[in-house]
């Protein structure tokens, strides 16, 4: 089995509101606010079995952010939002398959 | 709390001896001269109470939380302590969850080189809790050599991959019987499972302990072999296993670096 998973050295903010993590590796992941609220794994915004959205992007209100960011463990995040959501654990691994501009570029070159 | 190294003890199949094993590594490390607890996670078996010989329940202290109970040398918390004999923990997850943070936080554990913690069997509750709560330092994986058993261990090591915990090595217990009258070796559930599968998984293996007689009495005893036949075969095996683990744990606790959350 590889060791291939993604760790963070440090999450801190970009901006008032974003989320920004380096990586082991050296890359760096900017993560706008909104997006990655819309982005969360729980069982309430993402149905468990069939993985599909049951988030409202519409009720998630425009100017959302973190409050806290805390860390679960060795591999994950907990992320208190203003709009008082609070139940995601963001895993490193899922965290790095979401950075906005990795998936840009496989958006990209799926598109070729 | 300050630990140093924080290391459950888990198998994917039960009754494999990870409380056999938990206590004595526990009272291995300690005669090398460390600081250690030993922290009974399986709520419902909990044996290291019996097999320490514990009796008196624990007290609390002035800022209410629970003094370990010390006994060999070890700082002991057990799910046992809270339960009558005969009683049964019929819990379900937010319960387990819930002790498992009482037992972190809410013991006075003061500073430890080792908390060695026995967990319950497989993939459950009490283990996602302990990844979730606390950067652990590594878990060690206990399995017999039968295939039934190696097989439900992968899963466990797949789940700790999963969380990022990592995996200090896997001890293969019961690995041979020798008969204490003719000095006859028997390898019942055969031999050298375990380290081939830490091979094939690219694990360190950490050693084989035999299935003993003495081993299990002592352990019914209440005095674990380590301390009451030092010299015997099993508790020679049982030094050998946690003097592999010091070496990996102080290894992995340098590679460990933190993450460093500032939001």
């Amino acid at each position: 089995m590889s060791n291939t998973q993604a760790i963070p050295v440090e999450i801190t903010r970009a901006g008032e509101r974003d989320v920004k993590i380096r990586w082991q590796d050296g890359h760096e992941s900017v993560y706008p606010a909104r997006e990655l609220r819309l982005k969360c794994p729980c069982a309430g915004c993402l149905d468990e079995v069939t993985g599909a959205l049951r988030l409202i992007a519409s009720s998630v209100p425009q100017d959302v952010h973190p409050l806290k960011i805390e860390q679960v463990g060795r591999y994950a995040v907990t992320i208190r939002w203003s709009d008082g959501h609070h139940t995601g654990i963001y895993a490193f691994d899922y965290l790095r398959k979401v950075c906005p501009c990795c998936s840009d570029k496989r958006q990209a070159t799926s598109d070729k | 709390m300050a630990t140093q190294y924080i290391i459950p003890i888990a198998s994917g199949k039960g009754g494999v001896g990870k409380s056999t094993v938990s206590a004595n590594l526990a009272l291995a490390l300690a005669k090398t001269g460390a600081a250690v607890g030993l922290m009974d996670a399986d709520v419902y078996g909990p044996s290291i109470p019996t097999m320490l010989g514990i009796t008196k329940p624990p007290e609390v202290d002035a800022s209410n939380r629970i003094k370990p109970v010390e006994q060999h040398g070890l700082k002991v918390v057990s799910m046992g302590f809270f339960m009558k004999p005969g009683e049964a923990a019929i819990w379900r997850g937010p319960m387990l969850h819930k002790t498992v943070q009482q037992f972190l936080t809410g013991v006075a554990w003061g500073d430890l080189d080792y908390l060695i913690i026995d967990t319950p069997p497989g993939t459950g509750d009490v283990t996602l809790s302990l990844c979730q709560s606390i950067p652990l330092t590594g878990v060690v994986i206990v399995s017999t050599p039968q295939d039934i058993a190696l097989n439900v261990a992968q899963r466990a090591i797949a789940m700790f991959k999963k969380l990022n915990a990592p995996i200090l090595g896997i001890i293969e217990n019961m690995s041979h019987y020798v008969c204490p009258r003719c000095g006859q070796r028997e390898e019942i559930f055969g031999v050298g499972g375990a380290r081939k599968t830490a091979e094939r998984m690219a694990i360190p293996f950490l050693g084989e302990i035999p299935l003993s007689t003495p081993i299990r009495v002592a352990s019914d005893e209440g005095k674990p072999i380590v301390l009451s036949q030092p010299e015997s075969p099993g508790a020679k095996a049982f030094t050998a296993v946690a003097s592999h683990l010091a070496a990996q744990a102080g290894l992995r606790a340098q590679q460990g670096a933190q993450v460093k959350v500032t939001f």
